[in-house]
């Protein structure tokens, strides 16, 4: 085997320098380029000068502040959070389980472990994954607005417009998820002679699971959030609340509902980060126990 | 004495999720049977379909709709930029909170000591800063990403004029709750060996955070800021109704004076930047590997 012929050498040309120019220019470089570009370009487009502070803008942050720092607590703003809470959960709660219904059977497609002929896998593929983004692409309020406009302001539109977005994202996880279980378990069923469906029921759902759940529990959590500000198109719940407190300049108000809004946030989460402590990682990982 | 073990967390989530969901099904059978029987109604159905119609400019008679004319199509391209500028915005002032923040969210390990500099004060209270900063930090991170991000630009406009930099701030105060929490797991699970490697050949607090924790961690917290920008991008519309900027600004009006096909041709503006950016953030992210 000859080495490389003398002439094909890099001559210091054109494209000798160019080709040593990319490769100094590695993907890295390009990353960290484009990035403090587009930093610098936001920043500058911005208008920062014309007044961005309202006129009595200070003074509105010194009542906020003061507002926060002493939320109504009567008894009466209380049962109304209360009640604006429970609401948020049932459309959090409904809504989820709409989307449920509608990313199993997506989640199941797009994963591909169902079919074997080749074909006709990835045609399911390829139009389920397409479908699953279109659902998540648009905005679960957007929904909610145009919801109202077509049927008018009913719990559904509250759970339509949460279920969509949220069956694009639960479906495209679900399916990564089924797909990226380890091989060795679906191989051993295949050779006693098992079909696609014993593989996923014995096979792919026994190693998913766990971040199934935990994923589920997750969405429930943004599921809270979301229902939240379905008040903003005329839904009532925890969002609805806020905006006319706000609306009413009535801050102690507005702190008592978004002190609830955080505390069942909070709740959820540390619930969730404990089910997946428990679910993914098996066992603690010794942190918060030795405490 | 194993007879009485409480219910695990696992069995407890299955009791509570079955619990929410007949209890929430149940409330809106009971409460909202209304809205139930009118969902069947074919009032409704023919309600929605008109709406669909309205959409797509086949019901006004002879106005040509907004996405057929090409100016029209200029002027949302255009507010379209003011959207993309409002995500880059956001992101940007995210990262930098996380960035000046997250290094002190990390919770402080046992197994890290402090370096024996003597029994000064100091060195003896550092352990008790070390945790003040991590909850306190932790607590607004929980604070911050529990407030919606239209909920935050409902309360940033008493104080910001509505506009770009009003519906970045409140955008970027949610998302870096969620970037801050994320980044400083990050900084929690990396490998520390690196670290005590720098600091058996004398390196200081600035330089193990240079040469030991930030090589590691940055590219997973690029890849967490990367998709959250999808996300952003996906909630700017949402926060321009209340910030009054970009295509949300647009949305919002086009609603309010029923001109659906204006609406139509915003959602359809809305839809390129959001697959754009997508895969502008996926590009990138390959750059980053």
């Amino acid at each position: 085997m000859a080495g490389p012929a003398p002439w094909s050498l890099p001559t210091p040309g054109k494209g000798g320098a160019l080709a040593s120019l990319r490769r100094r220019l590695n993907g890295r470089h390009a990353l960290s380029v484009i990035l403090i570009g587009a930093v610098l370009w936001s920043v500058l487009s911005a208008d920062w000068t014309s007044g961005l502070i309202h006129g009595g803008g200070w003074a509105a942050l010194g009542d906020l502040v003061s507002g926060f720092a002493q939320p109504d607590l009567s008894g009466e703003t209380l049962g109304q959070a209360a009640k604006a809470a429970w609401i948020t959960v049932v459309y959090a709660v409904a809504g989820l389980s709409v989307a449920l219904i509608m990313a199993v059977p997506l989640a199941l497609l797009a994963s591909g472990t169902l079919v074997r002929h080749r074909r006709a896998r990835l045609w399911g593929v390829s139009v389920s994954r397409t479908v699953l983004s279109l659902l998540r692409a648009v905005h679960e309020l957007v929904w909610a607005w145009l919801f109202v406009a077509a049927i008018g302001l009913s719990p559904f539109a509250a759970i339509f417009a949460l279920a969509i977005p949220y069956a694009g994202i639960l479906g495209r996880i679900y399916a990564d998820f089924l797909v990226d279980v380890p091989e060795a378990p679906l191989r051993a069923l295949r050779t006693g002679g098992a079909g696609e469906s014993v593989v996923l029921v014995y096979g792919r759902l026994p190693s998913a699971v766990a971040d199934l759940a935990s994923y589920t529990f997750y969405r429930f959590e943004c599921g809270l959030r979301s229902a939240a500000i379905m008040g903003f198109v005329g839904l009532s719940g925890l969002g609805f609340q806020i905006q006319l407190s706000l609306n009413d300049l009535n801050y102690e108000r507005a702190a008592t509902f978004l002190f609830v809004l955080f505390g069942l946030i909070a709740l959820v989460e540390l619930w969730s980060t404990q089910l997946r402590r428990r679910l993914v990682l098996g066992v603690h990982r010794g942190q918060g126990v030795t405490s | 004495m194993k007879a009485l073990r409480p219910v695990g967390i696992v069995g407890g989530t299955l009791v509570l999720a079955a619990g929410l969901f007949v209890a929430s099904w149940g409330y809106i059978l009971i409460d909202e049977w209304q809205a139930v029987s009118d969902l069947f109604r074919v009032g409704t159905v023919g309600d929605g379909w008109r709406f669909v119609l309205e959409l797509a400019g086949l019901r006004d008679g002879p106005a040509t709709p907004a996405f057929l004319e090409a100016g029209r199509w200029g002027d949302a391209l255009a507010l379209a930029y003011d959207t993309l500028v409002m995500s880059v915005l956001a992101i940007t002032i995210a990262t930098v909170g996380m960035a000046l923040t997250a290094p002190l969210a990390v919770r402080p390990r046992g197994a890290v000591r402090p370096s024996g500099a003597g029994n000064t004060w100091r060195a003896a209270a550092a352990p008790a800063l070390r945790w003040a900063s991590y909850l306190v930090i932790r607590t607004i991170y929980v604070f911050a990403r529990a407030v919606p991000e239209l909920v935050w630009a409902l309360i940033i406009i008493f104080v910001v004029q509505p506009g770009i930099v009003a519906g970045a701030i409140a955008l970027a105060i949610h998302n870096f709750g969620i970037v801050g929490k994320l980044s400083a797991e990050v900084v929690e699970d990396l490998d520390p060996a690196p670290m005590r490697a720098l600091a058996s050949s004398g390196a200081g607090t600035r330089q193990r955070l240079l040469y030991g924790v930030l090589p590691q961690a940055a590219p997973k917290m690029l890849t967490y800021v990367l998709y959250r920008w999808e996300v952003i991008m996906r909630t700017t519309i949402v926060v321009g109704f209340v910030a009054a900027s970009g295509l949300g600004r647009e949305f919002r009006l086009s609603m309010s004076f029923f001109q659906f096909t204006d609406v139509a041709l915003i959602l359809l503006v809305y839809f390129l930047l959001v697959g754009a950016g997508d895969m502008a953030s996926a590009g990138l992210r390959r750059l980053a590997r």
